[in-house]
């Protein structure tokens, strides 16, 4: 491990060491350091094989033997941090952790470690404000472990992240820098991932798995400390910890609270934790220079690259980063760019250009081709070559890329927006809010002063885009939510101190879901099926549908189906390769449906042939090994659950006619409420009860001669869509969902005609029964 | 089925050993797609007694109104407008249905109509975003959901929409302007289209006017020596009467008719005078030579067309009615003839003629 890491230096900020050295190693940058979990970490399944080794639980001895519980100083941690021995190990530090102590010593929070220590000890809840840079994320939590010692009380520090990604990561990072082994004192917990052992003092968590073990010990007695990190993010599971830590801050006046929070709306925060104290620090940012157009601009997206040719064949080095909205557009800008540029390089002289995309679902091998260095001059003496990075709002935020002079802002981003009104997910191009505006022009200015080209008007700045971006609570279905909330003992829903509560109708179609799904009785309290549902990590309409199988005689698959929908997209489709892509993925499909069709792929997958090589089968099918692989982690999770509540594992034989048809019943029963009838004139569907005309997604292998079809989703992109249907027959729904299928309650049209057509027949097929008898 | 079978064989567990339940269903199931059948085509009465179903009138009345609609299927173009439609009108329709399951459930918390979520009382957050208002302190209404078309940057609509605002202003203002003049213009078509007319008129009324006059001439006064004498060029009459001792009515369009002619004659002598001007005097020449060479004396003749002619200046800066009107008043007067009935009566009393003006003779 050390070897690896031998091109640390000493001096340069851990953060930025990167460019300031010119080394691109991504070993270094700490929101990857999850790529690498193979250097000196061991998993430590849960612990279980490692006895409890509390070697400094012991007052009095060791390094930490002057320590006193919430009396310490910064004079007093930098003692022991400079001393010989780790002080929660036991073990001598090794030479690496001395060259990147100096590191973190050059941080902007290390300057203010007293004032922080002072009021950490003095209040019980802090907002701590720190712009990116400032080294808050990997510092703080070490600053309190100091003053904290959760170890004396068999407690642990948390501190939780929105993303998977840099929770990951950052404990990585951490371990690193404390000299611990990764999973031992400190780890991370994230969804189907724990990276903990009875050692571990230091948690880094995503929030939904914090909010998860709520669920279960309602004080969270387990921690003497919880930093919500990232909060202005203000993430769903963020902001409910928030309500409920508010209230559990009042239960325990022995925890302690934490909100980090980037400069924007710190007081909004301030005020809603009842006035607490702030600390900010600085942080290590350059002035930007703002610019905006006279003039409204007709397309955005051909502005955008008009202003990045501008900026290379016109402004000194230095790197440009671009805000578009999706993969597509980003992907057609890079090769536009690259043109472009190449172009200029052959007619005038310009320096070489690198375009490199960015965005969630880049394979990280590509994603990490941005931290690559700029390309140099052509020859001796020539102008500087650049690199451009075209990124979705990822690189708002989460990404951090060192090197950025110049930003080029159109103003907008892809949200994701459900509507409760018609129970549709929206993911749709809107104008950013002005915090996101002042947060990508903050990213110009992280090496030197840079310049932010916004592509609208000031007039249109000041007047067209909102304050704060929406936060997720406002923008989600909450039916996972409310079951949460139910599990968590919050019974008064209407009233629960959210920061931002919801408009009434979301929450009115959570507890309507959840009652048809008999997670909560009319009563609004949880029944035992609701109980068992919130076991799983899962979406209800998924919950209920795995506890259900068994009764279908198809857990077994089932099990993989619901695995199958919880990771990302496992077909790849490059836009290079479509054709034989989708040739590729007819090799899967199944008639009756695109669910039976990922159930293929898995088997598939499992069998022996592919196994023997996954990665190159995959590569050969266009299939995902990520996704895959995560697939058959989660799967085996789920397992784990299924087996801890005593849910049966079983197939119908495959040989059997039913075998197909079992799974398509099964999926009735957790997505009764997203089924849409196909209408007379043949092409469209109309979803059930909200009478809204959609169409199958082009993706989908299910031919347009489905009466019903079961989707997993409802987007609205360009069109409606639903996206992942089956077929299935109109007696399985009123057979296995009879309550939400009360005919009674059905508008008039088609969809009544035809439920009132299929109880007539199955009351005739009945009849014939009875009568032969 | 695409796949070898040992893909699709499920991964773990041995089956499960209970095949009676499934075979069962599996004959329900057979039973299914028999009834199916057999009740869709012909409605079994017997079996229907339990719930009141469609009559066969009913049936086929159904059955022809689904085979209009999928005999005229909507384009795709009005599949998308109505797919909007929907959309946009079931997104602005609030689902807050005292009546749902849901608001009962929320009702039993104690919530109102018309209010919003969160802590009762005090309003701590300020509306995550420009949201917010009512009475507690959340949204009352779900977060909009608004489709963008096309790639214009912000502020573009605002900007759109001022700009099509004044577009719009600016083509009112232009569709009045065109309808005024679309107006002038019409009326000049027909004022010009009247003008030509009577100019047709006027050179008719001129040559009926001439060859009544040339008639009287030829007639009444036969053997007037030398006042007028006729010559025949070309198979046409033609008077050698000064222009100035013709009646003015007509004398424009004898004049315009010898003009014509010289013109032509000149243009003929041009071709015949062995690429001379036929104005070319030869010295060589003397009047035998002349006349053997086909040269005319034209002098006076040429004299009198290129002269300046007051008499017939003021006739011809009168406007056509009134020419007209004193062609057909002299050709009543002296002749007793009517250029609206083209005929010639008898007598001053022209009996028989409906009146004066054209408008008489419809």
């Amino acid at each position: 491990m050390a070897a690896n890491r031998s091109d640390f230096h000493e001096g340069a900020p851990a953060k930025r060491q990167k460019t300031s050295n010119g080394n691109t190693d991504p070993r270094n940058n700490p929101y990857l350091q999850h790529m690498y979990p193979d250097e000196g970490t061991e998993k430590t399944s849960n612990g279980y094989n490692t006895p409890p080794r509390r070697m400094n639980s012991l007052p009095g001895s060791g390094p930490l033997a002057r320590f006193q519980r919430h009396k310490t100083t910064a004079a007093l941690a930098r003692s022991a941090e400079d001393g010989k021995t780790n002080p929660f190990t036991g073990q001598p530090f090794s030479e690496r952790y001395f060259s990147i102590l100096q590191t973190r010593r050059d941080l902007p929070v290390h300057s203010q470690r007293d004032e922080f220590l002072q009021m950490y000890q003095k209040c019980q809840i802090l907002v701590f404000v720190g712009e990116t840079g400032s080294g808050k994320t990997t510092q703080i939590p070490q600053f309190v472990l100091y003053d904290d010692l959760p170890q004396l009380n068999r407690k642990l520090v948390a501190c939780t992240q929105p993303r998977r990604v840099a929770a990951m990561s950052v404990a990585q990072r951490v371990a690193q820098e404390m000299d611990v082994k990764m999973g031992e004192e400190v780890g991370y917990s994230i969804r189907f991932e724990d990276m903990t052992s009875q050692k571990t003092i230091l948690k880094y968590m995503t929030d939904g798995m914090l909010l998860r073990e709520a669920m279960n010990d309602h004080d969270l007695s387990r921690y003497s400390t919880i930093i919500l990190d990232e909060a202005h993010e203000r993430t769903l599971a963020t902001d409910i910890l928030m309500g409920l830590l508010k209230e559990v801050v009042v239960r325990r006046p022995d925890l302690k609270l934490i909100i980090m929070s980037a400069t924007l709306d710190a007081q909004k925060f301030q005020r809603y934790f009842n006035d607490a104290p702030l600390l900010a620090v600085p942080g290590r940012t350059h002035p930007v220079e703002i610019f905006y157009t006279p003039e409204p601009e007709r397309d955005y997206v051909e502005a955008a690259l008009r202003t990045v040719l501008q900026i290379h064949a016109t402004e000194p080095e230095g790197d440009i980063l671009l805000f578009l909205t999706g993969e597509e557009e980003i992907e057609d800008a890079v090769r536009k760019i690259s043109l472009e540029a190449d172009e200029m390089v052959r007619e005038a002289d310009a320096g070489l250009m690198k375009v490199y995309p960015l965005y969630g679902t880049l394979p990280p091998a590509q994603q990490q081709k941005i931290f690559e260095k700029a390309p140099g001059p052509r020859k001796a003496g020539g102008r500087p070559g650049r690199k451009c990075i075209v990124s979705t709002n990822i690189a708002e935020t989460s990404l951090t890329i060192d090197g950025i002079v110049y930003v080029v802002d159109p103003g907008f981003s892809k949200q994701k927006v459900y509507n409760p009104r018609i129970r549709v997910e929206s993911l749709l191009v809107s104008p950013i809010s002005k915090a996101s505006a002042q947060q990508r022009a903050g990213r110009a200015g992280r090496t030197r002063p840079g310049k932010c080209f916004r592509l609208y008007t000031e007039g249109a700045f000041k007047k067209e885009l909102i304050e704060q971006t929406y936060p997720e609570v406002l923008r989600s279905n909450l039916s996972s939510t409310v079951l949460e909330l139910k599990k968590l003992g919050i019974d008064d829903l209407v009233h629960f101190d959210l920061m931002d509560p919801p408009a009434p109708e979301t929450l009115m179609r959570a507890l309507e879901e959840l009652n048809y799904l008999a997670c909560l009785d009319d009563d609004g309290e949880l029944t035992h099926l609701g109980r068992l549902a919130s076991e799983f990590p899962l979406d209800p309409a998924l919950a209920v549908m795995l506890i259900s199988s068994p009764e279908f005689y198809c857990s077994n698959e089932i099990l993989s189906l619901t695995a199958l929908l919880s990771v990302p997209q496992i077909f790849v489709r490059p836009a290079t390769n479509r054709k034989r892509a989708d040739e590729m993925k007819n090799l899967f499909a199944h008639p009756d449906g695109d669910h039976l069709t990922l159930l293929n792929v898995y088997h598939a997958f499992k069998g022996d042939a592919a196994q023997q090589n996954p990665r190159q089968w995959c590569h050969d099918h266009f299939l995902s090994l990520r996704a895959l692989q995560s697939a058959d982690n989660v799967r085996l999770q789920l397992k784990r659950i299924m087996e801890r509540e005593e849910l049966e594992l079983m197939s119908t034989p495959f040989e059997d006619k039913k075998y197909y048809e079992n799974i398509r019943r099964a999926l009735v029963s957790g997505f009764f409420m997203q089924v849409a009838k196909k209408e007379a004139n043949g092409k469209t569907y109309t979803t059930v009860k909200d009478n809204q005309t959609v169409l199958l997604h082009p993706s989908t292998v299910l031919g347009q001669d489905s009466e019903w079809v079961v989707y997993n989703e409802f987007v609205l992109t360009t069109k409606n869509y639903v996206r992942t249907v089956t077929g299935v027959r109109g007696e399985w729904l009123l057979d296995i969902a009879p309550n939400y299928y009360d005919i009674s309650t059905f508008q008039k049209g088609e969809v009544k005609t035809a439920l009132i057509r299929t109880q007539e027949r199955m009351q005739r097929r009945q009849k014939m029964k009875g009568g032969s008898r | 089925m695409a796949l070898p079978s040992p893909f699709l064989s499920p991964p773990s567990k041995p089956p499960n050993p209970e095949p009676a339940k499934p075979e069962e269903q599996e004959e329900e199931e057979e039973d299914d797609y028999l009834s199916m059948t057999f009740t869709d085509t012909t409605p079994l009465s017997s079996f229907s007694a339990a719930r009141k179903k469609e009559s066969l009138t009913q049936s086929l009345k159904r059955k022809q109104r689904e085979s209009e609609v999928r005999a005229h299927p909507k384009s795709r173009r009005e599949l998308a407008e109505e797919e909007a439609r929907k959309r946009e009108e079931a997104l602005a329709t609030s689902t807050l249905d005292p009546q749902s399951k849901g608001f009962k459930m929320m009702a039993k918390l104690g919530y109102k109509a018309g209010r919003a979520l969160g802590k009762p009382g005090e309003a701590n957050g300020d509306g995550g975003g420009g949201g917010g208002g009512g009475g507690g302190s959340g949204l009352l209404e779900p977060v909009a959901v608004e489709m963008r078309e096309g790639r214009a940057g912000i502020g573009a609509d605002a900007e759109k929409k001022r700009k099509f605002r004044e577009e719009m202003e600016a083509r009112v203002e232009a569709e009045k302007r065109v309808k005024v003049e679309e107006g002038e213009f019409r009326e000049r078509r027909r004022l010009e289209r009247e003008e030509r007319r009577r100019e047709g008129l006027i050179r008719g009324a001129q040559a009926v006017a001439e060859r009544l006059d040339e008639e009287e001439e030829g007639t009444g006064e036969d053997g007037g020596p030398g006042e007028s004498a006729r010559e025949v060029v070309g198979g046409k009459k033609r008077t050698t009467k000064p222009l100035s001792k013709i009646n003015v009515l007509w004398r424009g369009a004898v004049k315009q008719r010898e003009l014509a002619e010289r013109d032509k004659r000149m243009r003929y002598d041009l071709h015949q005078s062995l690429s001379r001007l036929p104005t070319y005097e030869d010295p060589d020449e003397d009047q035998e030579d002349r006349v053997a060479l086909g040269k005319k004396d034209t002098e006076e003749v040429d004299r009198d067309l290129d002269g300046e002619d007051d008499e017939l200046n003021e006739f011809e800066a009168l406007d056509s009615v009134e020419k007209l009107q004193k062609l057909v008043q002299y050709l009543r007067e002296r002749w007793h003839y009517c250029f609206w009935c083209k005929y010639r009566y008898g007598d001053s009393g022209m009996d028989g003629c409906p009146g004066i003006a054209e408008d008489d003779h419809d």
